[in-house]
């Protein structure tokens, strides 16, 4: 199975010099087993690329599964500019967690409404059908097992395990730690205050949806996670619904997993800003004994893992 | 006046090496008039980066006050709205102008882009800001921030986008991003809005050749921005708006093509500039 990260950045995306080394397009990654099933997680502005490459290299026979984490616009912005959607004979398949006010489809088909953008979803000459999920869905695309699991961030956002060819590559992002706030629907206008307690029923269920995290890492061969925050962001604004470096490496340490991704980052962070959390991440981790490779999240990063 | 580019590129910001030198963030441009009022033109993602500047003046306590017109809604001229930190600052002022059938409308439109699914935000009502939004009147002056505004809508595909007149005094700038002419080019109206102007922040996403291509699309290419200064016998023509995978040394080129256009079809005396993120400009 190959994992390639196209966009990497959460918030939205930054161009510039700071940030040529790991790229500024916001998320999206894309993973295929070694039969070719392509799935792709998130269409933040880097599934641009991936697309000008789908449609050169395989000329209206793609068929892509498009797992969406959440709506939010730095997940989901770049897919108006998916050319795989312009040329026939292209498949895509959108999933992402079923909500009871909104149908996915009228998500989708209002970000290129007029007046936001000039060409209507239903002028899109591919294939394209929606698949509405539950909180702990499983399911398969053909070789590919699925698996998800719900994480707290504002509005709702979903984790996906996906084990092909002997390997499970696990996604999370975006997500607070499970421990100050629990994120629904509301907005969340400001911190809590200072030595607050959650009420038992909010604690209960940050428990439970922290295990089902743990859960869906088990035994992972990658695990990519959103560490937007450094220790300092958290303690300012931790009603923004990101986590820290540490936060990722306790989850996978309690799972068992491999190798960790930091992902997601923060807009303002520089290439050589990155370069110290990820020297921090890992002294962290050689802290805690053997077991857990770290990396940081660029734009082109490739990895292998199981049979391919 | 004084004029900054914060975002000079169309359709989606295009981060890369390849674009590190006139920038790949969308559609931003600030104007600092005479009496010290700002305008802000359009709110693609470079208007993150004028908002972190802007904080650290009167924004950052809640004494600011500014005025955004907003030349259309397509996404790479808003979507830097709700990353703009002052608008997060209670005690200041924004007042927002742009074309719609109403102010609702265009109030409808913005909110949109806020909403829950799309934005942890969830509403305009939620930035802390004053903000009041007024939908323009084309051909009826306004003032704003000390000085007089005049819009023009010009065809864009299947849309329109508002071109503007920004005079301060006897200064004017025009900002019209976003233009696709018919064949005969720039209508009447806006040959009006552009002559004479010190300043004409145009449209040029394409060279002559992929204009060709992607015919429709309602974009200049520079062959339209060089009839569009020529037309208006304007002062300075500064190339914008460029396409997303356009390199520097593609846009470089598509200057130097400018210049050339512009010295054979009755332009010789008019300056020229390709807008460069970062870049300043005092008329």
């Amino acid at each position: 199975m190959k994992v390639r990260f196209w966009g990497v950045r959460g918030s939205l995306p930054v161009p510039g010099p700071k940030t040529e080394r790991y790229g500024g397009n916001t998320s999206c990654v894309e993973v295929r087993s070694a039969s070719g099933t392509r799935v792709v997680v998130d269409a933040g502005t880097g599934i641009r690329k991936l697309g000008k490459e789908l449609v050169e290299e395989e000329a209206g026979h793609s068929d892509v599964h498009l797992l969406i984490s959440h709506t939010h616009w730095d997940h989901i912005q770049g897919l108006p500019y998916f050319s795989p959607l312009y040329q026939r004979g292209n498949k895509l398949s959108v999933y992402a967690r079923k909500r009871d006010d909104l149908h996915l489809q009228a998500v989708f088909a209002s970000q290129t409404d007029d007046p936001y953008f000039p060409v209507p979803f239903a002028e899109a000459q591919a294939e394209i059908a929606f698949r509405e999920l539950s909180d702990a869905a499983k399911f398969e695309i053909a070789d590919v097992k699925v698996a998800c699991a719900r994480l707290n961030h504002p509005y709702i956002a979903t984790a996906y395990r996906l084990t092909a060819d002997g390997a499970s590559v696990v996604y999370v992002s975006d997500t607070a730690p499970f421990s100050d706030i629990l994120f629904e629907d509301e907005f969340v206008e400001r911190p809590p205050s200072p030595g607050a307690a959650l009420p038992a029923k909010d604690r209960q269920k940050l428990a439970k949806m922290r295990d089902g995290v743990v859960r869906l890492c088990q035994g992972a061969d990658l695990v990519v996670y959103d560490t937007m925050f450094t220790a300092e962001d958290y303690r300012r604004i931790p009603h923004y619904g990101h986590s820290r470096p540490s936060d990722a490496v306790d989850i996978c340490r309690e799972a068992g997993a491999r190798r960790l991704v930091l992902f997601h980052h923060a807009p303002e962070r520089s290439d050589a800003e990155i370069d110290n959390i990820l020297a921090d991440a890992r002294a962290l981790v050689a802290g805690g004994g053997p077991g857990l490779e770290v990396e940081a999240a660029y734009e082109g990063l490739d990895v292998e893992i199981g049979k391919s | 006046m004084e004029i900054a580019f914060w975002g000079v590129r169309g359709s989606i910001p295009a981060p890369g090496p390849a674009t590190v030198r006139y920038g790949g963030n969308t559609s931003c441009v600030s104007l600092r008039a005479a009496s010290g009022g700002l305008i802000v033109l359009d709110c693609g993602t470079g208007a993150r980066t004028l908002g972190m500047s802007l904080m650290e003046g009167a924004f950052g306590q809640g004494r600011g006050e500014a005025s955004i017109l907003l030349s259309h809604a397509h996404w790479d001229h808003i979507q830097g709205f709700p990353f703009f930190v002052p608008l997060y600052q209670p005690g200041n002022k924004f007042h927002i102008y742009g074309g719609a059938k109403s102010s609702a409308m265009l109030e409808g439109i913005l909110e949109g882009q806020m909403a829950p699914q799309y934005f942890p935000v969830q509403t305009l009502k939620n930035m802390g800001a004053g903000i009041d939004i007024s939908a323009i009147d084309e051909g009826k002056p306004i003032a704003v921030a000390g000085c007089t505004v005049r819009a023009c809508m010009n065809p864009h595909g299947r849309a329109g986008a508002l071109a503007f007149r920004i005079e301060d005094g006897p200064r004017a700038v025009v900002y019209a991003s976003d233009a696709g002419y018919g064949a005969g080019g720039p209508a009447a109206a806006a040959v009006d809005l552009y002559r004479g102007a010190d300043v004409l922040i145009h449209d040029c996403t394409y060279t002559p050749e992929d204009g060709r291509r992607y015919a429709g699309r309602g974009y200049s290419t520079v062959e339209d921005a060089v009839a569009a200064a020529v037309a208006g016998g304007v002062k300075r023509l500064v190339l914008f708006h460029y396409d997303q995978d356009y390199s520097d040394a593609e846009v470089d080129a598509l200057c130097a093509r400018a210049r050339r256009l512009l010295d054979e079809r009755g332009g010789r005396g008019i300056e020229l500039q390709g807008a460069m993120e970062g870049a300043t400009l005092k008329v």
